[in-house]
């Protein structure tokens, strides 16, 4: 009997721990994140999300100074203003050579923005909390680690985009050869 | 009469502009948390809380938290989740980046891995962002199906370099962080 009731403690031990968890995580971020995203959602309602589509057009240009545009500004203002999945619509203002780097560069930009802009992709925000929690609870400001995951992003995002060109025109030029040399 | 009536009418369309827009997002906010934030931490919360009171937590602080205090272990993670196989399994919902991500906030909470590493953790479990999810990204952004076909191989050989170099960038963008 004695054992029993120790069983039944140590399961019940099990949930009395998620559920501490549970209530620190919805008291520390739900009130914040609600706040936040209503904010942010009622400043892009009003900006309206039709302004982008200008700078979709400058992305779209050939030349060096051009690439920080089309994956650095561009993709970060798609995922702000459209979140994600909604910015890779964005894609069609770009040439089909450019579209796959693109997409690699959006995609890239929907979680480094959580911890100052968690609007972008609440469904997924434990990419970024479940770290940025663990931080919190050793005793340290997010802050920090919030901004430079950002910048670090950005970085990040153009590289991404470089590269995923630079391969997808290499295996473009593969794909045609074979055909001309069979022709 | 009719100037100020024209500009009572400007201001009130200005306000009621503005509340709406407020009232609206207020709105769409507290969905997205009911339906998508709050299941999520009832999720994690139940991981974290067996973790912790089984003590798979222990075992977790001894043996696998000094291969993610490490420049190297974080780069050997980011290889690994980023192998053109495995990546695109391992995107969906970012369930797993979401989990792995949780695991090592307890580590770092506890102070198993110093803070500092959180930065190139944070891109050492994420280099799969997005690999499930290609061909529709591609269509979003109406694609042909001749660039979702090079598209798809393209952006999951570039992943297996830009992974590591991420966490690599990332690292030493942390210098003077949490120290």
């Amino acid at each position: 009997m004695e054992a029993l009731a120790k069983a039944a403690e140590w399961f019940i031990g099990l949930f009395i721990q998620g559920g501490q968890t549970f209530s620190g995580l919805v008291v520390g971020i739900i009130p914040l994140l609600i706040v936040l995203m209503t904010f942010v959602n009622a400043l892009i309602a009003l900006i309206g999300t039709d302004k982008i589509d200008a700078v979709g057009k400058l992305a779209a240009r050939e030349g060096i100074i051009y690439y920080p545009i089309r994956y650095m500004v561009f993709p970060f203002l798609a995922v702000f203003f459209l979140t994600n999945p909604m910015a890779y619509t964005m894609g069609r203002f770009l040439p089909e050579k450019y579209k796959p780097a693109f997409y690699d560069s959006a995609v890239s930009m929907v979680h480094p923005p959580l911890g100052v802009f968690p609007h972008v992709n609440p469904g997924e925000y434990f990419v970024w909390a479940g770290i940025a929690n663990g931080i919190t609870e050793a005793g340290y400001n997010v802050g920090d680690l919030a901004i430079r995951y950002l910048l670090v992003g950005f970085v990040v995002i153009l590289l991404r985009g470089i590269v995923t060109e630079r391969i997808s025109a290499i295996m473009w030029k593969r794909e045609e050869q074979p055909e001309a040399s069979a022709a | 009469m009719k100037r100020i009536n024209k500009l009572l009418e400007t201001i009130g369309r200005g306000v009621g502009r503005v509340v709406g827009a407020m009232y609206q997002a207020g709105r769409e906010s507290v969905d997205q948390v009911i339906t998508n934030v709050l299941p999520f931490m009832a999720f994690i919360s139940l991981i974290i809380g067996i973790i912790l009171a089984t003590g798979v937590g222990d075992l977790i602080a001894n043996y696998l938290s000094p291969l993610a205090a490490s420049l190297l272990g974080l780069v050997v993670m980011s290889i690994i989740i980023a192998i053109p196989v495995l990546s695109p399994l391992l995107g969906p919902g970012a369930v797993i980046a979401q989990i792995i991500g949780t695991l090592l906030g307890t580590q770092f909470a506890t102070g198993a891995i110093p803070a500092q590493y959180s930065l190139p953790a944070l891109f050492a479990i994420n280099p799969q962002v997005g690999c499930d999810f290609i061909p529709v990204g591609l269509a979003l952004g109406e694609a042909e199906p001749e660039t979702v076909e090079v598209g798809v191989p393209a952006i999951l050989f570039s992943r297996f370099i830009t992974g590591p170099v991420s966490v690599v960038l990332a690292y030493l963008a942390s210098f003077g962080m949490y120290q």
